[in-house]
């Protein structure tokens, strides 16, 4: 598989303040990505680099296979952007919008008139299409901003804090539009402070921290790399010393605890093993009233990566 | 996606020009602009026609009251027609923040610069366009037939480059500014300490002539019938500045051969100045320096602004 992003050795400075700093970022193409790190780790800096806005200071840029180096308007002719808190031309209505936009990006008047109204309808705006954008919630702007991302049916998409400004439903929409577009067969490359966002859209991380990736995987050995085994925590009819042995027996077991019916497993793997746990107690003899396998989220396992010395950079 | 086929140059180019020609026509300063403009159009048409029928007295025909009223502009209003439909154009979007969505479609910052600055011509021609038919069919109306209207398109495109003298500072100030502000208080500071200072420059020194190469209205010299011994009868006025290049076309295509002399206040006796004789020059030198000095304005400050609009970057 290609990589749809690709930085090596970014540095991007401010004066003195050096807010990339070599970053290495590989981003599979047809996966959706997400770019966590905290306030000023640099995420918006990287964004704007990789979509022309700010000049690199060191490195190399790639996007779709494509070097960007100074304004290179045909590579944005596949990817679609959209900024954080985007703002529009107030002067213009929302379907105006679109239209300009959609013949800065070459698209013929069918193509406008077949996409515009379906963009318009699938970000809930068709009802003031007219409007001038500077009639426009915020909440309803962000939804504009990713109507035009989406508008030239872009190979990538880059989404710089989708979330920001909508309300819970707005949230919720916007993650099913992302998961939508990832199976269009784009990528999608966002970033994001909610971290159960990306945990429940996202295939892929990166973590950044004062401008330095310190890890970049897929979601799942992200969290694995960091928080190490998960535990499961099952409920029983009745405690039994024999379940609690035989569980014990079991290779990927490390520890087991009980408090009265409620055992407490921590396992070497985090793999699920929940149905061989099953299969150990009911053969010694035990009913199991319930069972969850309990793992870090992703936002214990960040607040774990940036509190580390030194960035905390995983291996 | 097949509009990969389409998207050529001039299909992106057009959209920009559309993108900014619809923020023209649609912001306020402008549309008030008109307003004002067509107002003080209607009143220069209408006031003498009131002040005849008070006095009693029947308006004199002039036949060339349109060819030498123009659209009746004159240098602070194509300052101010500049400054209200560039100001905003680079410098406003970096401000709102509309600069980063723009700046990452497929259209690079030359052609946005481009596209921008077409707009505004535009915009700028289509306005004088207006405001010239409709000073000629006023003026038709109260002043009778009128002569040489056929030379209004000179007057047009004349009027519309000494405007880009001023739309190419503006652009220049705000690209620089990245602020709509200074670039408007800029540019009113360059336009006033000319204006003021122009009079007094070519009244009162020898060094007049540096006016011809600094923009607004320059230095004044008269068309024939003027002499040291007559400064209070002059002939046909003519300002040598950049504001004057479509006065200064019509007069060249009325009076061809004609020289242009320049004078200055000498001693005073008694009540009355003495006006001492500069220089005399051909009047199609006076048009030739005039275009080429608002041409090497236009240029070096468009130069300026696509530079550093091509430099920018944008941290907001």
């Amino acid at each position: 598989m290609g990589l749809a992003i690709e930085t090596i050795g970014l540095v991007k400075r401010y004066g003195s303040l050096t807010a990339v700093n070599r970053l290495n970022l590989k981003v599979e193409k047809n996966t959706i990505h997400g770019f966590l790190g905290p306030n000023g780790a640099g995420k918006t800096t990287t964004i704007k680099v990789l979509v022309g806005l700010l000049r690199p200071d060191e490195g190399t840029v790639k996007l779709l296979g494509q070097e960007v180096h100074g304004d290179m308007p045909d590579v944005r002719l596949r990817v679609g952007y959209m900024p954080e808190l985007p703002k529009f031309p107030k002067h213009l209505r929302g379907w105006e919008l679109l239209d300009i936009y959609g013949r800065m990006y070459g698209m013929t008047k069918q193509e406008r008139m077949e996409q515009i109204p379906k963009l318009l309808d699938m970000v809930g705006l068709k009802e003031r299409e007219k409007d001038f954008v500077g009639k426009y919630s915020k909440g309803m702007q962000q939804r504009l901003g990713i109507a035009q991302a989406l508008l030239n049916e872009p190979e990538l998409v880059i989404l710089d804090e989708p979330s920001l400004g909508l309300d819970p439903v707005g949230m919720v929409e916007v993650r099913e539009l992302i998961k939508e577009v990832a199976k269009e067969g784009r990528t999608v490359f966002l970033s994001s402070h909610l971290l159960f966002e990306v945990e429940q859209i996202c295939s892929h991380v990166t973590i950044i921290h004062k401008g330095e990736s310190l890890i970049s995987d897929t979601l799942h050995n992200v969290s694995s790399k960091l928080s190490g085994p998960a535990t499961v925590q099952v409920e029983l009819a009745k405690s039994s010393d024999a379940v609690v042995e035989a569980v014990r027996q079991l290779p990927f077991v490390s520890n087991i605890t009980q408090d009265g019916n409620m055992l407490t497993i921590e396992l070497k793997t985090r793999d699920n093993v929940r149905a061989q746990i099953s299969q150990e107690i009911t053969k010694a003899g035990g009913v199991i009233v319930s069972m969850s396998l309990k793992g870090q989220t992703l936002e214990e396992v960040f607040m774990q990566f940036i509190t580390k010395p030194q960035g905390g950079k995983a291996e | 996606m097949s509009s990969k086929e389409s998207s050529s140059w001039k299909t992106r180019f057009w959209a920009v020009v559309r993108y900014e020609l619809l923020w023209n026509i649609r912001k306020k300063k402008f549309l008030g602009m008109v307003i004002v403009a067509f107002i003080l159009a209607t009143l220069s048409l209408s006031l003498p026609v009131l002040l005849s029928n008070m006095i009693g007295q029947p308006l004199k025909q002039n036949p060339d009251y349109v060819i030498s009223t123009g659209a009746g502009i004159g240098g602070l209003g194509m300052f101010l027609f500049a400054v209200v439909v560039v100001m905003n154009s680079i410098s406003g979007e970096f401000e709102s923040g509309t600069i980063v969505p723009l700046l990452t479609k497929p259209v690079s910052r030359t052609m946005v610069f481009l596209g921008k600055l077409l707009a505004a011509f535009i915009t700028l021609l289509s306005v004088y366009a207006v405001l010239f038919i409709y000073m000629a069919v006023g003026g038709t109306i109260v002043y009778g037939p009128q002569n040489n209207l056929h030379l209004l398109p000179l007057t047009l495109l004349g009027t519309t480059l000494s405007t880009f003298v001023w739309v190419a500072i503006v652009l220049a100030i705000g690209n620089m500014s990245k602020s709509s502000l200074i670039a408007a208080l800029g540019t009113f500071g360059i336009f006033i300490a000319l204006t003021i200072s122009s009079p007094i420059i070519s009244m009162f020194t020898d060094q007049a002539w540096v006016l011809n190469y600094v923009p607004g209205s320059g230095m004044t010299g008269y068309i024939n019938g003027t002499t040291p011994q007559t400064p209070y009868t002059p002939g046909i006025a003519v300002a040598t500045g950049t504001d004057n290049i479509a006065t200064n076309l019509i007069n060249y295509v009325l009076y061809p051969s004609s020289n242009v002399t320049f004078f200055k206040i000498g001693t005073l006796r008694g009540q009355t100045p003495q006006m001492v004789e500069l220089y005399t020059e051909p009047l199609s030198t006076v048009l030739a320096r005039s275009m080429l000095v608002a041409l090497g304005f236009i240029i070096l400050f468009l130069s300026i602004s696509w530079y550093t609009f091509k430099r920018a970057q944008i941290l907001e």
